[in-house]
């Protein structure tokens, strides 16, 4: 993982999604009313799911680019 | 898990996620890497899965049932200093948790009964907050009082099985326990919230919690 590139930027974009869904289950845990409930899984649990598959999706496209440039530099070899 | 204990869990794995989301180049190194998988995958849906089950715990909760308006009125009827209103004496005497009152009666203990309440209570938010609910008097059960509920604590207690009214017929015990009989038909237990028909000399209990 290199921090300055795609993947960093991309760490960014996850990190931030998870801690506005996380914020977002604070206030609902706190918040004492029903529509507590439907914000926290509708809000809160779409962002931390968003957060957390673009994370996925970061490491397998991080992982796709490094099995590339190996094949590259076979070739070149 | 209490909610002070899952609010800090959830404040953590956010601090944790800002500091990836702030210095990416941590996880350079292969502890860096640990660490995000920990922050970013595991934290937030272990935090997740606990608020969840925080707020459906607290769902349960008398005090959620009635922190709608639509049920104060009900809420008001627990405290009716009068026996002969069912949810006032079971309220006031603990034959049912106090603090889970509703849910007790109104979930039923048939399989995937909890299940049921739930999306039963998904469907009164959406009236309450999309649609026009219903003045607290015109609320009716979905379907008739099922017995199964009252039997529930009920079957097998010596009030039950031997009181007196019980068995003054000997059809009646049998129809009671087949649900063919309401304990709340008419004549029976049949004072049970009565909202909207109660009488200027009704008194209110203040006691309990």
């Amino acid at each position: 993982m290199e921090a300055g590139d795609g993947m960093g930027r991309r760490l960014r974009i996850s990190g931030t999604l998870v801690i506005l869904g996380l914020l977002t289950e604070a206030l609902c845990l706190v918040w004492s009313r029903p529509i507590a409930f439907v914000v926290l899984v509708c809000v809160g649990g779409a962002l931390i799911g968003l957060g957390v598959l673009f994370f996925l999706y970061s490491l397998v496209s991080a992982g796709s680019h490094a099995a590339g440039s190996s094949n590259v530099a076979r070739e070149k070899q | 898990m209490p909610t002070i204990a899952v609010v800090i869990l959830v404040l953590f794995s956010a601090v944790l996620a800002g500091v990836i989301a702030v210095r990416p180049a941590i996880t350079v190194s292969r502890a860096g890497k640990i660490l995000a998988f920990g922050v970013l995958f595991f934290l937030p849906l272990f935090s997740l899965a606990f608020g969840m089950q925080n707020e459906m715990q607290r769902s349960e909760s008398t005090a959620f049932c009635l922190s709608c308006h639509t049920m104060e009125p009900y809420g008001k009827s627990l405290q009716i200093d009068d026996p002969s209103y069912l949810a006032a004496a079971h309220y006031q005497n603990h034959r049912v948790p106090a603090n889970e009152a509703c849910y007790t009666c109104h979930a039923d203990y048939a399989m995937f009964g909890t299940f049921k309440a739930k999306l039963g209570g998904l469907r009164h938010l959406y009236i309450y907050y999309l649609g026009k609910p219903p003045l607290p008097q015109d609320i009716k059960l979905y379907t008739p009082f099922n017995n199964r509920e009252c039997l529930h604590c009920h079957l097998g207690a010596r009030s039950f099985e031997q009181g007196a009214t019980h068995n003054a017929d000997p059809a009646t015990l049998p129809a009671i326990k087949a649900n063919t009989l309401s304990c709340v038909s008419s004549g029976c237990h049949d004072t049970v919230h009565n909202v909207g028909k109660w009488g200027s000399q009704v008194k209110f209990w203040n006691g309990g919690s």
